[in-house]
């Protein structure tokens, strides 16, 4: 059990994958924006690498400890401390009874992992724990964590002393540029050869009205082919208008000008063009982004975007833990 | 003494509310960030007169752990 001393901002209760298979009723997938630090925090405290964990964003809360537990912390660095004393990333460490775990502004990265050994306790709503606040379903009562609650834990039987190797931690940007893969389409033809370049050219500019839902990007305009501007009127005034359709997770939503990526809890369906798609692999890298960072594209096939989920299957696995 | 309050998120100020020899109580909002569609109030931590005022309205891209205002 501990106490929410201070809450953070919106600091949620996640698992991983999350919500998956009810996107037909609406619901999208929520879980952490960074599941690679993600399971690995799980792993660093014997958990399962997919059990409910808090995430943290740019600023993260203060937790006292009614029992000792192990727990681990893991993504971005919010200087955290262990009654006023700095205690590492990417490792299990003991909190005792009585002690307060606090964390403060990020100072790399944006997203931050605290997991407990045994988990966190809490019911499952549609096969996962992972709160989504827009529906208030999940979590801790469907929201974020808030000050006085007690939030109970699961029985902490992980070791202390446990790290990451150093060669499977995600890397965070140190120049405020983050290199995304895409994937094109599902709507790879509305866009012409000038418009899908200037969107691969551009350095695009997070915008601080983002969040769990979507990514708001500032950049160039982008120029339409003849499918997009001369089209029958069903599908709506702007060239970026579609007939109503499914919207992929990690879907680029072009609205009007306005890249918005479709993020955990994004929606599932709409009338905008989706010119490209942010596979799975590659979220922990929006997760990680601050506002006024920029986010540059690359395009890769969907075999290449397979092997980097592969790839990033196989290292939050134990065999990363020394 | 003074007592430096820093930016706690990255973000926008979305306003600034006292301004250089303002006198403030400890508790009283000083200046509003926007992040994440979400409004981030920052407080005094003590009671003071304002000497420093490092932000403006409407200011974008501003990091966490900027020394936004100083309180003497």
């Amino acid at each position: 059990m501990f106490e929410v001393i201070k809450k953070g901002l919106e600091t949620s209760l996640q698992d991983y994958p999350g919500r998956v298979g009810f996107l037909n009723q609406g619901f999208p997938p929520s879980g952490p924006m960074d599941s690679w630090s993600f399971r690995l925090a799980n792993l660093l405290v014997g958990n399962k690498p997919g059990e409910a964990a808090l995430e943290c964003q740019f600023t993260g809360p203060a937790l006292k400890f009614e029992h000792d537990h192990v727990i681990s912390i893991c993504g971005g660095d919010m200087q955290p401390k262990l009654d006023e004393v700095a205690v590492p990333l990417w490792e299990s460490i003991l909190v005792k009874k009585g002690q307060t775990l606090e964390l403060s502004y990020c100072l790399t990265g944006a997203r931050t992992y605290i997991a407990f050994s045994g988990s966190i306790q809490s019911e499952l709503w549609l096969g996962s724990k992972s709160t989504f606040h827009k529906a208030a379903v999940g979590g801790i009562n469907g929201r974020a964590i808030q000050e006085g609650q007690k939030i109970a834990l699961g029985i902490s039987n992980g070791k202390i002393g446990k790290k990451i190797k150093h060669n499977v931690i995600p890397e965070m940007s140190n120049n405020g540029i983050w290199e995304i893969e895409v994937v094109k389409g599902p709507n790879d033809d509305w866009l012409d050869d000038n418009g899908y370049q200037t969107f691969l050219d551009a350095r695009w500019k997070l915008q601080a009205r983002s969040d769990r839902t979507g990514f708001r990007l500032d950049g160039p305009s982008l120029s339409f082919n003849k499918k997009a501007t001369d089209k029958s009127p069903e599908h709506g005034y702007e060239p970026s208008n579609i007939i109503d359709q499914g919207y992929p997770v990690g879907g680029i939503n072009l609205a009007g000008q306005t890249p918005i990526i479709l993020v955990n809890d994004g929606p599932s369906m709409g009338g905008f063009i989706v010119p490209y798609t942010v596979p799975s692999a590659s979220f922990w890298k929006l997760g990680q982004a601050k506002p006024s960072e920029y986010l540059k594209f690359k395009e890769i096939s969907v075999e290449e975007a397979q092997e980097m989920r592969s790839y990033q299957t196989s290292i939050c696995s134990l065999e990363s833990i020394i | 003494m003074s007592t430096s309050v820093l930016t706690s998120v990255p973000g926008n100020i979305w306003k600034v509310l006292v301004s250089v020899g303002d006198t403030v109580n400890e508790g009283d909002i000083l200046f509003i960030m926007e992040v994440m569609k979400s409004e981030v109030n920052h407080n005094a931590p003590i009671s003071g007169t304002i000497t420093e005022v490092n932000i403006e309205n409407d200011q974008e891209g501003v990091s966490p752990g900027t020394i936004a205002i100083i309180i003497e």
